[in-house]
């Protein structure tokens, strides 16, 4: 049977929601009967899990099964993937007209904020007062190198200036030398003026500058220093956002903490993708693209 | 000896460098004769202790490398990098304001930086990014970062699409003239280019500390015929 892709994501949902609450069951079963709990992670989600590869599930529908087993960790994605998106324009060459029109997109679309650099803040914060679109800038961007009082001071200034969300670079040498408590207290610290200000903090570890492990204790740090969501990448290193490093960070920090994906995400379907995964927020600077392929799907 | 080293800033401004590798930077630098080390701020004060007493100067990158912070964040991280021992400060300019043609702004910014160097007896380098302008622009920036009182121009941050070129070099160097400083960096891989960009009219070359190492050795090995001066890159290769 032919099946349309806005259908056949209708039908892997509905589908896991009936095996995550048959699972639940089964937990709850297998507790009381003394026996460990049925265990939720697939340890080849990766290369086989429906949230990391709707593809199959699709593949198999359109091929014509007419019965899907998964296992739980589908999150209902909103059709509207706007409300996920920082709209996104950090080149140091961008011109205030390029600022005006990426404030304009992300009034018309309701995206969640724009992202753009300090100098750009107050214009933005101007433009889009009374929008219900957040500001967000980056802090200690992109290398993450400064000391941490030039990065608290940074996103002290830039809040004055109407920033409702920073997003601060860990330092990244500190991680690699394992000098834990000087990665922490540089988080902290920002969390700290960012939350007296009422404005929330964003961590970005640039994964792809990490190992597997540094990643973790990045993302531990990050949670042990209160930080509101951990990030993949500043859009500027060796590499963007990948589902494994989304579903590790996801992974290590549990359900409640934010995790936004950002860097080379071009696509609703990588967008999508990257939900799936674990990420409650995108960085995008292609993000029109995207809610316009959303609206077509 | 090198006839080189001395114009050379042995750079390391990596996100992730560590102290270590700062360490081995500064090492090398003191046996070298390198002009300065070029550092993130966050290793500005290791790096001073370490190469104090062996006259290397310590470069401290401010608002680097987009350009993008405000006028008041870039001179508290200035100061900052001047507290923690910086000799000279590479600023990058407000490169969106210079391309909207904001030329107060430009200038405004990079002189409250100039300014606290001054006041500190530091040097300050003003960044163009020419990768990212057009001639008119760099013409522009030259102009307004010399009527600011910078002490040097630079090409590059190493960041932007593309390094020094000879042609970037020059044009600087016609536009201030023969007393500011001109400073290339980005891409310099080879002893070839280096002696270009220094013929073409730089005064000072910011190049990565493997780089720095490797043009040495094509130095050394030109003059004698031979690599004969000792230099083991391990630590830099990768």
């Amino acid at each position: 049977m032919q099946l349309d892709s806005r259908t056949l994501d209708s039908l892997v949902e509905e589908i896991t929601k009936q095996v995550v609450a048959t699972l639940k069951e089964q937990t709850g079963q297998s507790a009381a009967a003394g026996l460990p709990p049925t265990p939720v992670a697939c340890p080849r989600c990766e290369e086989h899990g429906v949230q990391h590869r709707p593809e199959i599930a699709r593949q198999a529908l359109q091929d014509g099964a007419s019965r899907l087993s998964t296992t739980l960790g589908l999150r209902s994605i909103a059709q509207d993937v706007a409300q996920y998106i920082d709209h996104t324009l950090l080149k140091p060459d961008a011109s205030q007209a390029q600022i005006t029109q990426l404030c304009d997109e992300a009034r018309q679309h309701k995206f969640a904020t724009v992202c753009i650099n300090p100098t750009n803040v107050r214009l933005c914060s101007q433009l889009l007062h009374g929008s219900g679109v957040g500001v967000c800038t980056v802090v200690g961007f992109p290398l993450g190198a400064t000391p941490v009082k030039v990065k608290s001071y940074e996103a002290q200034q830039a809040i004055n200036d109407g920033a409702t969300e920073v997003d601060m670079v860990i330092n990244i040498g500190a991680l690699k030398s394992k000098e834990y408590e000087l990665v922490r207290e540089d988080i902290a610290s920002v969390t700290r003026t960012s939350h007296n200000n009422s404005a929330i903090c964003k961590v970005i570890i640039e994964a792809a500058l990490l190992t597997d492990d540094e990643k973790i204790r990045a993302c531990q740090l990050a949670k042990e220093a209160g930080a509101d969501y951990v990030k993949t990448s500043t859009g500027f290193g060796p590499g963007g956002a990948t589902l494994h490093d989304v579903a590790l960070m996801r992974q290590t920090v549990g359900p409640e903490m934010g995790v936004k994906a950002a860097g080379g995400i071009r696509t609703y379907q990588e967008t999508v993708a990257m939900l799936k995964a674990g990420a409650t927020r995108i960085g995008a600077s292609a993000s029109v693209k995207i809610v316009q392929a959303a609206k077509a799907a | 000896m090198s006839d080189i080293a001395h114009c050379i800033d042995h750079t390391l401004v990596r996100p992730d460098a560590t102290q270590a590798q700062i360490a081995h930077l500064c090492q090398e630098a003191c046996e070298r004769g390198f002009a300065a080390v070029a550092v993130n701020e966050v290793h500005a004060q290791l790096a001073s202790e370490l190469v104090h007493g062996c006259g290397v100067a310590v470069v401290v990158a401010v608002g680097f490398p987009l350009g993008a912070t405000s006028t008041r964040v870039k001179s508290y991280e200035a100061q900052r990098a001047i507290e923690a021992g910086a000799n000279e400060l590479d600023v990058v300019i407000n490169i969106g304001a210079l391309k909207g043609a904001q030329h107060d702004l430009v200038a405004q910014d990079i002189a409250a930086v100039i300014r606290i160097c001054h006041d500190a007896g530091t040097l300050c380098k003003a960044i163009l990014e020419c990768g990212l302008l057009d001639e008119d622009e760099t013409v522009t920036a030259c102009q307004l970062a010399q009527a600011a009182g910078a002490d040097f121009v630079k090409t590059s941050t190493g960041y932007g699409p593309r390094g020094a070129t000879t042609h970037d070099v020059a044009l600087m160097r016609k536009t201030v003239g023969r007393a500011m400083g001109v400073k290339a960096a980005g891409g310099i891989r080879t002893y070839q280019e280096a002696v270009a960009l220094l013929s073409a009219g730089a005064n000072r070359l910011g190049i990565s500390a493997a780089s720095s190492l490797q043009i040495l050795l094509e130095e050394a090995t030109r003059a004698t015929g031979q690599a004969s001066n000792g230099i083991e890159l391990g630590e830099w290769a990768r």
